[in-house]
């Protein structure tokens, strides 16, 4: 390396040095430390006791750390595929040509800035069996009244289905992707012959295949780490129910964050953490795989 | 040369004053909210009022009886209150994970005999390993209010439910109730009489209404399985087999919903004519049914001839860990957990005091009130675990799985020992 390139590079390392340091400080140091911390027992007070690999063989043989991966994948594995259908129509509904379509986009996309908070009372009043909305709803079709809350068949779908009223950002973004679409092409294929649904399903729904895998991705991360919504419908913040009816919404960081600080077993927690980071990039790694099949990265 | 000396001999001599003067401050965090945040700020107040040696400032935080993570983290990083108030039975849990100061070597210093002014299922779930980490404050015991009005109405002899004559039977209350359920044409229940698990119907109160014991401390064992406990529990699985477990638990979704707000719990609207609730319940119903000619009785026992039972909680001071003035801390505790301070709550909440003196006084405890101070006679307490939350949500995921029957009491219990007692193990002796 010549004289001007160190210096370079020494002068560009000192401008990004106060980054590296919080990089160092607030990322890499816990990271590190719980990883030291998930093998050993620790109550967040005093000195961490080393203990091996006891917090792993706890984890396996407690029936609640299955119960809450159970439920979170299970949930992951419902939002994600509505999400990203949900988020795809309304992204089609606001890219009608029609004159109102500022109005439309503003109704669609405002559902998705409440606070999850306020929305989850609301929801709550939604989902009562015989007052509310859903159920009504449901009864104009003839279907059998269903118990939203007190279910544990049913408690899950009614997170998913709050979940939807956030739909507006990843819309906004396949809305992007849509209008990013050659307008040459679909006017090709319209003069061809091709009908609406030919259109969208052979031209338009393979060009935004990459924005499908990245709410894919962004759908898996945050369906890994439900929280809030569970934390505040099981009036997680008295602490003395359990966490939707037979613990159906204890979802795994609501576990994680119960074994932290209301079990003080702060071992245990990292190790949960560890395994969720662990089950994370898995699947993640699965889906890039997967993802070779059907994305199409180049429009040709 | 000595008028030199003189200013700075009076800057010296104002500062020394001022000094000595200035009373130490004093943070002391709460979880409570208005009305109970008021009660406790006036007393802040009094306590400021009475002495200017310390002056103490009230904090609202979040967190609840079991979840201290607002506590826990600023201990940690050293910006902690010097008092919080904290679920008593949790005393033992939190002094195990090192978040609480011993305040034994205070009360040695001020008042070694401190022990001996509070009833003493109060002291025992301030101690931890023969020390004590907490003062206790108030206290609440449970009972079974009934709607005379709406029973009368469903053709009840609400006389059979009067206190004079002692606590009803289970058998008692079930043919009660079943004069009170009605069902809509879809087949769905609009008003039950009672549902046991309802409000403060918890594990504890059916376990300890059977006769049963929680936990062998001497041992160092959790004893779900203990025979009073699996009766309790049968006792739940059976009311639910009998109404029907879906249809209970779509009642009480209905009309229980999450953060049901006060004025439409099942009590105050009628949906319930019984349930177990405490002794705050009187200033519920004063507020939301003033109008709702209401009465309060003994928890049903099994059989005829049993003695009555009910289990009491309640709150008390503590000065958590690293609190940066500790003895002004312990000071304003002992104040506010001491007879002025206890007798100020109970005028202002209707909740009981720990204090054995103001037990004698008549003048604290006016109509329903005063049953509920009888009780306190014979109520029982949570054991003082340092697993106390983890065995809660044990028994509580326990308790549905036997309301909704999918579990018999015996199984579902069973699993609490293989997920509490190794967690137990861990702190073990405890004395």
């Amino acid at each position: 390396m010549t004289r001007t390139e160190r210096r370079n590079l020494r002068n560009g390392l000192l401008f990004i040095s106060p980054w590296i340091f919080g990089f160092i400080a607030f990322q890499v140091y816990p990271i590190l430390y719980s990883l030291r911390l998930s093998f050993s027992e620790y109550s967040g007070f005093g000195v961490p006791a080393f203990t091996g690999l006891a917090n792993f063989k706890q984890m396996f043989a407690d029936d609640l750390f299955w119960k809450s991966a159970y439920n979170t994948l299970y949930y992951t594995a419902l939002a994600v595929p509505i999400g990203v259908v949900v988020a795809l129509a309304i992204a089609i509904a606001m890219n009608q040509k029609v004159r109102e379509v500022a109005i439309y986009r503003a109704i669609l996309y405002i559902p998705s800035i409440l606070p999850i908070f306020a929305l989850s009372f609301v929801w709550v009043v939604f989902l009562n069996p015989r007052y509310g909305l859903f159920n009504a709803f449901w009864h104009i079709f003839g279907l059998p009244m269903v118990d939203w809350i007190g279910n544990p068949a049913w408690t899950k779908l009614s997170i998913v289905l709050m979940a939807q009223l956030g739909a507006g950002g990843p819309a906004l973004i396949f809305l992007a992707a849509l209008r990013g679409i050659p307008k040459e092409i679909l006017e090709s294929a319209e003069i061809d012959g091709a009908g609406t649904a030919k259109k969208f399903f052979r031209i338009t729904l393979p060009l935004i295949t990459p924005v499908i895998l990245y709410d894919i991705i962004l759908g898996l991360s945050m369906g890994l780490q439900v929280f809030t919504q569970a934390y505040i419908l099981s009036s997680g913040a008295a602490g003395t129910t359990t966490a939707g009816p037979r613990n159906s919404l204890l979802f795994y960081v609501f576990y994680l964050y119960k074994s932290a600080f209301q079990y003080t077993q702060m071992g245990y927690a990292a190790a949960l953490s560890w395994i969720l980071f662990l089950v994370s990039v898995l699947l993640a790694l699965l889906i890039f795989r997967w993802s070779k099949s059907w994305v199409h990265y180049d429009i040709s | 040369m000595k008028r030199a000396l003189l200013l700075p001999m009076l800057f010296a001599l104002v500062l020394a004053s001022g000094l000595a003067a200035a009373p130490t401050q004093i943070t002391f965090w709460t979880n409570f909210t208005p009305p109970f945040s008021d009660y406790l700020q006036k007393m802040v107040d009094a306590y400021n009022a009475s002495q200017s040696a310390v002056q103490a400032k009230l904090v609202q935080v979040p967190g609840s009886e079991t979840d201290i993570s607002k506590l826990m983290t600023a201990v940690r990083g050293g910006t902690g209150p010097d008092v919080y108030m904290l679920d008593r039975f949790t005393t033992a849990e939190r002094a195990a994970a090192g978040v609480l100061t011993d305040l034994s070597p205070f009360i040695k210093k001020s008042e070694p005999k401190l022990a001996d002014s509070y009833l003493p299922f109060a002291w025992a779930e301030s101690q931890f390993q023969g020390k004590t980490f907490s003062l206790p404050f108030d206290t609440d015991t449970r009972a079974l209010y009934y709607r005379a009005d709406l029973l009368k109405a469903a053709g009840v002899d609400v006389s059979v439910l009067d206190p004079k004559n002692g606590p009803i039977t289970i058998d008692q209350l079930k043919a009660i109730a079943a004069k009170y359920d009605k069902k809509d044409a879809s087949g769905e229940y609009t008003q039950l009489g009672f549902v046991p698990q309802y409000n403060q119907g918890w594990h504890y109160t059916w376990g300890f209404a059977y006769g049963g014991k929680f936990a062998d401390l001497k041992a160092g064992k959790v004893t779900p399985t203990d025979p009073g406990v699996v009766a309790g529990f049968q006792f739940l699985y059976d009311w639910s087999k009998n109404l029907g477990p879906q249809k209970v638990s779509t009642f009480l979704s209905t009309f229980n919903p999450p953060n049901v707000p006060p004025e439409q719990e099942m009590l105050v609207t009628g949906k319930v004519a019984m349930c177990v609730t405490g002794d705050w319940y009187i200033a519920n119903m004063a507020q939301y049914a003033p109008n709702a000619d209401y009465g309060v009785t003994y928890i049903p026992v099994p059989k005829k001839g049993d003695k009555p039972s009910t289990w009491a909680g309640g709150w008390s001071f503590c000065v958590p860990q690293g609190a940066k003035n500790a003895a002004a801390g312990f000071d304003f505790c002992k104040w506010m957990a001491g007879p002025v301070g206890q007798k100020m709550y109970v005028q202002l909440s209707s909740h009981l005091p720990t204090i054995k003196a103001l037990m004698d006084d008549k003048s604290l405890f006016s109509g329903k009130h005063e049953f509920f101070r009888q009780t306190l006679a014979f109520a029982s307490s949570r054991p003082a675990l340092p697993v106390g939350g983890l065995y809660w949500d044990a028994l509580t995921a326990a308790q549905n799985d036997v309301t909704d029957n999918v579990a018999l009491p015996k199984d579902a219990l069973a699993k609490v020992i293989d997920k509490v007692q190794p967690q137990l193990n861990k702190f073990l002796p405890l004395q």
